[in-house]
């Protein structure tokens, strides 16, 4: 039973009033514990976590391990003069972060988050799943394109066209990887391929490896946190705002709220890869002792952990370079893994 | 260190075993020469105005000065004169002058930019700030100061208080539509900098885009032009000027840039330095170098690896350490002010054991975090895609337009003026000069680093000699008069190894206790002039990373 | 940048100046509500708090006291246990803009206009001597005698550079006086931005001013009228 069903059950009436109602309730529940995320992770966890590699303290200073810094960071960003330029184009500017951050929650939709106190923490399960998370997760590229474009800024275009090739050279070695992955479980629905993973691989001196698909096919696996970084924009793959080349690509010219709307999406973007890998890969919500919601966060978290470790120590590969290493060396190998999988299903089925 | 490089098959015309031998360059040159003069540092030639290119071609092809190291432009009271100082990159002690006087009302001279491509920038600064003329010069604009300026500052007849106007406009802007030439071009203008993360300081690269590829680039320099000439024209030889030498390249470079000021105006005043004060300075010279080059590598890492990340902070928590041994030693952080003319400030800190020791610890542990630099970004496959073969210069590129330092070294030009030209306590000391052929982004990165292991075996050798110096022997000044007043019209062009290359000083007494003229030769400045050779047809994140390994200071390069 | 000619008479410098707190405090709000009722009051304390507490710096580097601005982010002295230790490339992300080192004439209209867009509310911490008179430099043909010549600051810090430990004590001041309401006094400039030279304001030369672009605003420098050593 879905998250959408269970709140749905507990209303008086039934019909579509109702799965609509428990659906935004749903909603609305999943995208709360996303927003305290990002604002605990993207702004004080982010600042942390760098300092973690480069020696220093951060924040200390606001409340218990400065961590009023999240009120006051998310206060000042929201009241700011919100500065709209000369000449950029309006709706599609306005349009632009609000894509960006939409296409990413709309991701988590089907994304089962694991139970906590019993209830089980999906919005929705449908039969396509994985397919839906890939579409709407790549919806984000529009986004980019808009802001890119209507800031009448040649830096946006710059990072807007920088980032647009980047999503069309990575989307399709990330889908096709992932279709690997729908090959072993036999199903596109997200609770199945979870399911699948449940099983035992080996058991190693009493003790249950699952079979996880980043056991199953660790070079899939690789491929495909590759391909994330590449999706999320972070080093080496940071291309489209490469701050030191030019300024903040596609966000140079917003302010205020709306560089919130772009600061927000770009962590809900490192979130839904980081829910897709613990998806696909790493078992779901899969974990002992701890309930399975904690167990997803911890893997999120960690895929977060590990983008940001290279953001912090990896170089920034040049653009044709990135776009020679996405359509000649990530395309083939997906490609291979895709038909390597394939012969391996279809021999041992 | 020899004069003769002894693989060189002939010696040039006009050079002795023993050097340059001036009558016979004088012959060479013929009826070009009308005149010669005696510099401290070399004779000079003079030429007529309208036969500069003649006489520069004959002495570069036939008598091997293929350096020129600066062009000097100043005023006086009859004339206007622009100085050629030549050298040769195979031995730089072999210089000569090349005098161009024009006349007051007609300040046109020939242009050098056909012989000598770093004739360029110069010609146009000495344009801007003096206002001589130059016949076939590309685009004579000016180039410090704003397109509006009214009059030139560092002539006779400026009035400082005259009111100026600046234009907003003049700096082009981005948002206007800017399709070079028709309509049907390709083609974006793009405005880097002057505030931008990249350029280190507020250059502005004005550059033409063919989609992510450099079509064109031009630097436009004079955001940081801090009239360091004027100001150090209107300072006392003995004690007003040292302090700005400081903040000429202000990346912990200080007492390099000191030691220029103090070469210069010892040798034209004839002021001996005690050895004790030549160790000292040699070992806190090679620690400002130190430090620069930490700064290089950090800020290099910036535009490879973006925002503040692991390896930028790494350099900076070891350039802590080497500014805190300096600040012992200086009393100041950055701006040192710790060279005197014939020597130096004060004596080691006391307890001297400890600095000693603190040095030390410093050099032992250096090996072990350059092997962390190198395991982190050179040997990293990611960063060697990047800068291996990007931003090519060839030595011969390099050379004719007057690069020096790691810089040309990175290009196989082997050229230190540390070593070629000695001074200080250097020739005493074992160490070596640093080339790499490569002659991209990667050698330069790779010069600077295998240079910082250098200044350690310097800063080495240099702290066993401290420690041992008997106690009575520790004089850190000689005699130097309370006020200096050089004969009129001595003139000297004498330079060292700066971090970022040969630092140059041009100066002119008059008689009185402040130089007539002081021009900064800036390496910084000669440098970047060949970022558009290195950098058309490349990617953006190409010029970037070249502007990065050039490495340069906009304190320097605008003065 | 989105200008409102109506208010062009008011110079930066007077929205700076006054009685309680400034302009660029200005909310909407406020303006609904009149004078200053008790829940606004502890609303006003409470984004003082906020803004005092949280800052984005602007990645902005001069001359030589840029040096000392990175060793204040850098490792030992870690400007980011203050929370003001996030550099932005892009001034519209930015609340505080550090000008670390000599302006000179050509530099000072890019300079005001990288100020002009950042967002508001924004703050200015005057790095170094040269940006308090022009420091060592002062006499020079082409220096900016100060940055309050050109954009308004709030707080200055002295030294030639100031070493970071100075630099800390200046935003942390900075933030306690922003945490307190406090408006900072800004020294009067002998001149600001001129929009339309000396002429008299009559109906045609309004009906000119009215035709001149903003970008073709000039910076007129009066080294005579200028605070002289």
């Amino acid at each position: 039973m879905t998250f959408t069903e269970t709140i749905s059950g507990l209303l008086p009436i039934a019909g579509p009033i109702s799965d609509f109602i428990g659906g935004a309730v749903a909603s609305l529940i999943i995208v709360s514990f996303l927003m305290s995320l990002v604002a605990v992770s993207g702004i004080w966890g982010k600042r942390k976590i760098t300092a973690a590699f480069t020696d220093r303290i951060a924040v200390n200073r606001h409340g218990p391990f400065g961590l009023l810094i999240i009120v006051a960071d998310a206060v000042r960003l929201l009241s700011k003069e919100l500065i709209v330029p000369e000449g950029v184009d309006r709706p599609a500017w306005d349009l632009g972060p609000l894509v960006m951050a939409s296409s990413a929650l709309l991701g988590f939709a089907v994304i089962p988050m694991g139970t906590l106190f019993g209830l089980n923490l999906q919005v929705a399960d449908p039969q396509a799943g994985l397919a839906y998370v890939f579409a709407t997760a790549s919806i984000a590229s529009v986004g980019l394109v808009m802001a890119g474009y209507s800031s009448n800024n040649k830096y946006s275009m710059l990072g807007g066209l920088r980032a647009v090739a980047q999503n069309l050279a990575y989307e399709i070695p990330l889908v096709v990887t992932g279709v690997s992955v729908v090959l072993f479980a036999g199903s596109l629905q997200l609770s199945e391929i979870v399911a699948q993973q449940g099983q035992t691989l080996v058991s190693l001196g009493g003790v249950a490896i699952p079979s996880w698909y980043a056991f199953v096919n660790p070079f899939a696996f690789l491929l495909f946190m590759v391909a994330n970084l590449a999706e999320v924009g972070r080093n080496p793959f940071d291309v489209p705002e490469a701050p030191t080349e030019i300024v903040a690509g596609w966000q140079t010219e917003y302010s205020s709220v709306y560089f919130v709307l772009c600061y927000l999406s770009e962590f809900i973007h490192i979130f839904l890869g980081g829910a897709i890998i613990a998806t696909i890969f790493l078992g779901g919500p899969a974990g002992p002792f701890l309930p399975g919601f904690v167990w997803m966060v911890i893997k999120i978290l960690a895929v977060y952990l590990f983008t940001q470790w290279a953001r912090s120590a990896i170089p920034r590969v040049r653009i044709d370079q990135l776009i020679e290493i996405g359509w000649k060396g990530m395309l083939v190998l997906s490609f291979a893994n895709l038909v390597l999988t394939a012969v391996i299903v279809g021999v041992i089925a | 260190m020899s004069l003769e490089d002894p693989t060189k098959p002939e010696l040039d015309a006009g050079e002795t075993t023993e050097g340059v031998d001036y009558d016979a360059l004088e012959s060479l040159l013929g009826e070009y020469a009308i005149g010669r003069e005696s510099h401290v540092n070399a004779e000079a030639f003079v030429v007529r105005p309208d036969e500069v290119q003649a006489a520069l071609e004959l002495l570069r092809a036939e008598a091997g000065f293929d350096h020129c190291s600066c062009v000097t432009a100043q005023e006086y009271e009859d004339r206007y004169e622009s100085i050629y100082h030549l050298r040769k990159y195979d031995d730089p002690t072999q210089e000569v002058g090349v005098v161009v006087p024009t006349s007051r009302d007609d300040p046109v001279s020939e242009s050098a930019n056909e012989v000598y491509r770093t004739a360029d920038w110069h010609e146009r600064e000495a344009y801007d700030l003096v206002g001589i003329e130059y016949d076939d010069h590309p685009d004579l604009r000016r180039i410090l100061l704003p397109e509006t300026w009214q009059g030139h500052p560092l002539s006779l007849d400026y009035d400082q208080e005259q009111p100026q106007v600046v234009e907003f406009s003049e700096h082009a802007n981005p948002l206007k539509e800017d399709h070079s030439g028709d309509a049907e071009s390709d083609t974006m203008f793009l405005n880097i900098g002057p505030h931008h993360p990249a350029t280190h300081g507020v250059l502005h690269l004005k550059t033409t885009l063919d989609g992510e590829q450099i079509a064109d680039v031009e630097s436009d320099i004079g955001y940081l032009h801090r009239c360091e000439e004027q100001i150090c024209q209107n300072g006392t030889y003995r004690h007003q000027i040292m302090p700005y030498p400081d903040r000429w390249d202000y990346i912990s470079a200080g007492i390099l840039n000191e030691w220029a000021y103090a070469r210069a105006a010892e040798d034209m005043a004839d002021i001996d330095v005690p050895e004790y004060a030549q160790v000292i300075r040699t070992m806190s010279a090679e620690m400002c170098r130190i430090a620069s080059h930490m700064l290089a590598l950090a800020t290099f890492a910036l535009d490879i690896y973006g925002d503040f990340t692991a390896i930028f902070m790494y350099a900076m928590k070891d350039r802590e350490i080497m500014q805190n041994l300096l600040e012992d030693l200086t009393g100041q952080r950055l701006m040192f002010n710790y060279l005197r003319l014939g020597g130096v400030a004060w004596d080691l800190p006391e307890p001297r054991e400890d600095f000693f020791e603190q040095t030390r610890d410093f050099l032992d542990e250096l090996p072990e975090k350059l092997e962390e630099y190198h395991n982190m970004i050179t040997s990293n496959e990611i960063f060697q895609l990047r800068c291996v073969n990007t931003g090519v210069l060839g030595p011969d590129v390099a050379k004719s337009y007057g690069a020096t330092g790691p810089v040309a070294r990175g290009s196989g030009v082997d050229y230190d003026i540390r070593r070629d030209d000695p001074y200080g306590y250097y020739d005493e000391l074992d160490w070596d000069v640093v080339t790499e052929q490569g002659c991209d982004n990667y050698s330069r990165v790779l010069v600077r680093m295998r240079e910082v292991e250098e200044s350690a075996k310097i800063i080495d050798q240099c702290v066993d000699l401290l420690e041992e110096w008997p106690e009575e022997e520790r004089t850190i000044q000689s005699n130097v008069p309370r006020t200096l007043k050089p004969e009129a019209d001595t003139e000297i062009y004498r330079s060292v190894e700066g971090a970022k290359g040969e630092l140059g000083i041009y100066m002119r007494a008059d008689g009185t206790d402040k130089p007539a003229r002081f021009k900064i030769r800036s390496p910084c400045f000669s440098n970047l002039q060949t970022l558009p050779e290195m950098s058309q047809g490349e990617y953006i994140p190409d010029l970037i990373a070249s502007l990065g390994s050039l490495d340069i200071v906009l304190g320097e390069v605008d003065r | 940048m989105s200008s409102d000619n109506t208010n062009t008479t008011e110079t930066t410098q007077e929205a700076r100046m006054g009685e309680g707190v400034d302009s660029r405090f200005n909310s909407t709000l406020r303006e609904a509500f009149g004078s200053s009722p008790f829940i606004l009051t502890k609303f006003d304390k409470f984004m003082n708090w906020v803004r005092g507490s949280s800052m984005f710096m602007l990645q902005f580097g001069i001359a030589c006291c840029s040096i000392e601005m990175m060793h204040t982010y850098g490792v030992k002295h870690d400007l980011d246990r203050f929370g003001a230790g996030v550099p932005r490339a892009s001034p519209r992300q930015a609340d505080v803009i550090i000008v670390p080192g000599t302006i000179v004439s050509k530099f000072a209209p890019r300079m005001k206009r990288v100020y002009d867009q950042m967002p508001e509310p924004k703050f200015v911490v005057g790095m170094g001597s040269c940006t308090i008179s022009g420091g060592p430099f002062q006499e020079g043909y082409n220096v900016i005698k100060g940055a309050e010549e050109v954009i308004p600051v709030d707080i200055h810090v002295p030294g030639c550079p100031p070493r970071p430990e100075a630099l800390v004590y200046g935003v942390a001041k900075l933030q306690e006086r922003i945490a307190n309401g406090e408006s900072a006094p800004v020294t009067v400039a002998p001149y600001e931005l001129e929009q339309f030279g000396d002429l008299d304001d009559d109906e045609l030369v309004q009906h000119l001013a009215d035709q001149i672009d903003e970008e073709e605003l000039v910076m007129r420098y009066d080294w005579a009228e200028s605070p002289s050593p």
